[in-house]
């Protein structure tokens, strides 16, 4: 049997962590919730997610700053990771300059509201 | 080097008249003993302008001044360039003999002031423009004083004024066939006196007596400058008629020039103010837009995911998913109410502000409907209702929004275990009562207490409408009321709403 890929679902609004948590299993996959950045970091090493779906507004550690932390830490340097954000892509690049933090080959950046066929799609592809 | 300073000329030698001192027929300000020193020069030789009887006063009129003006005069700017800082435009360091004169001129540079003053404080252009018109109008001793600035295409000089307890407007064509339209083409000061009188040129600036027609009036003399902005462009042009003594000094040339610049300067703020006033309400529809947007699309991603959920479920018969999902959706959809109830809130008037009752009775019946959802947040909701609190004056619409508010905001700060909220009445004063809303969650550092009541900057920007505390201080202030908050990193919060019964109907 296939073992299931694991997905750490990082975000601060908790329906809307319990919400992607239960789309992602209803699709075979197993999900763990982390409620912000701070709280993933912690979760990574017992957790050893295949992907990460991040949510970039969060209190106290937001989704550019995980993502930073994530790629210097021993053995997660390409584990893919889907961000998340309800901000137009022009202008949260314009606060947050993705310099060293966005990796093309590893991560997807996808817009809310998100239909959950893309969010499946995206994630199907980076675990390929 | 000690190279000898070259001579300082007089304007007799400078121009050449022939009307020096020891001449047959020696000019007035060959004469003038109290110019003498001023600006280096012999007698008023080198401070003519300031000399009455040059330009245009007293019966004779020296040679040099006709039909010109002493401030764009070469020799003026020659002893003003050679003199620099220490030039002298009055005889007011030396040589004053006439206290009354000196009296005057200082009189005429502290209106000149007050007005500066006035224009940097409480601003309106057309009332300063109607004060700098009265000043200078007093200042130069005329009848009648217009400020006309240029408008529409083709550009014209538009005025008002009030004649006879009546406002005329008045529309000079931008043409040098009137005195007024000649200032403005050529940029130049007009002084023209003795308009009726046979001595009146006919060659450079003429003043258009279909005016004096018009209006039902004569005038004699009439003093035109040109109001330029910072590119030098004339943008108007101020005007005094009929000087009491008979014609305008070179002293009123000085003054109604400096009017002109405080009328540039006013109208250079009011564009500036118009400018600021547009960006900042840019700016906040900007903010305001892209705020509600944000939170809209959150609630259409918690939507569009439940629905898609509760599809699937329905397909596998899953029960238990429906229902959970039906949950979170049902959230959001009171979500997408809130948010709509909050923008709404920010209406103007207040609705049955008057109306008042038992202030207890709305605290309670918000935080019995919080009860399920504190106990779904592990949060303990607690209420404490203050004696004498009722009858109470307020917006019982207004002030349920504001619970309702302050109950969600500090459940949003709870942390995930343990948290506790505590609401609580008081009556805190003859017309005013209290009511508080306190947790126990992380806190806020004085940056974020600083922002939290403007619109969309809420530190939990995913789960609140970002109106709400923005909201609360609106109704807050229009019960004449004031939100005090207490809180630092760490130490939770607590939110204290003081509602003035002193109703102002607004």
């Amino acid at each position: 049997m296939v073992p299931r890929a694991k997905i750490m679902v990082v975000e601060d609004d908790f329906d809307e962590a319990k919400l992607i948590k239960m789309i992602l299993e209803g699709e075979g996959y197993e999900a763990v919730c982390a409620f912000n950045g701070k709280d993933a970091l912690e979760k990574l090493e017992s957790e050893e997610p295949d992907l990460i779906v991040l949510d970039i507004m969060m209190p106290e550690m937001d989704g550019f700053a995980f993502c930073e932390k994530l790629r210097s830490s021993p053995g997660n340097e390409n584990t893919p990771v889907v961000l998340l954000t309800a901000v137009a892509q022009h202008i949260q690049e314009s606060k947050y300059p993705l310099n060293g933090v966005m990796r093309a080959e590893v991560q997807e950046y996808l817009e809310k509201p998100i239909e959950p066929e893309t969010l499946l799609a995206a994630i199907s592809g980076l675990l390929e | 080097m000690n190279g000898a300073e070259p001579r300082k000329l007089n304007c007799w030698e400078s121009l050449g008249c022939g009307r020096g001192p020891g001449s047959l027929d020696p000019c007035v300000v060959a004469t003038d003993s109290a110019g003498n020193g001023v600006n280096g020069g012999t007698n008023g030789g080198r401070s003519c302008w300031a000399v009455v009887g040059t330009v245009s006063g007293g019966e004779e009129l020296a040679p040099c001044a006709q039909g010109t003006s002493c401030l764009t005069c070469d020799f003026f700017r020659l002893v003003k360039s050679e003199e620099g800082p220490s030039f002298q435009f009055l005889k007011l360091a030396k040589g004053v003999s006439d206290l009354q004169e000196l009296q005057e001129t200082i009189g005429r540079v502290e209106s000149l002031m007050a007005i500066h003053e006035r224009m940097r404080t409480d601003f309106d252009l057309r009332t300063t423009i109607r004060e700098i018109t009265e000043e200078a109008r007093k200042l130069t001793g005329a009848q009648r004083s217009l400020v006309l600035l240029v408008r529409g295409k083709p550009p014209a000089l538009h005025g008002e004024f009030v004649l006879k307890g009546e406002l005329k407007r008045v529309k000079i064509d931008f043409h040098e066939s009137s005195a007024v339209g000649y200032a403005a083409v050529h940029n130049h000061m007009v002084n023209l006196k003795n308009i009726y009188g046979a001595l009146h040129s006919s060659i450079g600036p003429v003043f258009n007596r279909a005016f004096d027609k018009q209006c039902d009036c004569r005038t004699h003399s009439f003093l035109a400058a040109p109001i330029c902005d910072a590119q030098e462009r004339v943008i108007g042009v101020i005007t005094a008629a009929n000087a009491r003594k008979g014609f305008f000094s070179s002293d009123d040339e000085w003054f109604v020039e400096k009017y002109a610049t405080e009328v540039a300067l006013a109208v250079e703020k009011q564009k500036f103010i118009q400018q600021s006033v547009s960006a900042v309400r840019l700016s906040a529809i900007g903010e305001t837009v892209a705020g509600l947007s944000h939170c809209i699309k959150n609630i259409a991603q918690a939507l569009r995911a439940g629905s898609h959920i509760i599809k699937r479920a329905i397909r596998s018969n899953s029960v238990q998913d429906i229902s959970a999902a039906w949950g979170i959706l049902d959230r959001h959809i009171e979500r997408l109410a809130d948010l709509s109830i909050d923008v709404l809130a920010y209406d103007p008037v207040v609705r049955e502000r008057s109306k008042g009752g038992a202030l207890n009775e709305v605290v309670r019946h918000v935080v019995e409907l919080f009860e399920e959802e504190a106990r779904a947040r592990a949060v303990q909701l607690t209420l404490d209702v203050g004696d004498n609190v009722d009858p109470a004056k307020f917006d019982p619409m207004g002030i349920y929004r504001c619970v309702v508010n302050l109950i969600i905001n500090a459940f949003d700060a709870c942390p995930l275990s343990d948290g506790m909220v505590a609401v609580a009445t008081r009556r805190t004063g003859e017309k005013e009562v209290m009511i508080s809303v306190a947790d126990n969650g992380r806190g806020m550092d004085e940056e974020t207490k600083a922002a939290i009541f403007e619109f969309f900057r809420t530190s939990q920007p995913r789960r609140g409408t970002g109106l709400g505390l923005a909201t609360v201080a609106d109704i807050v202030d229009r019960h004449n009321g004031r939100i005090e908050v207490d809180s630092e990193v760490g130490g939770g919060a607590i939110f204290k709403v003081f509602v003035s019964e002193d109703i102002v109907v607004v």
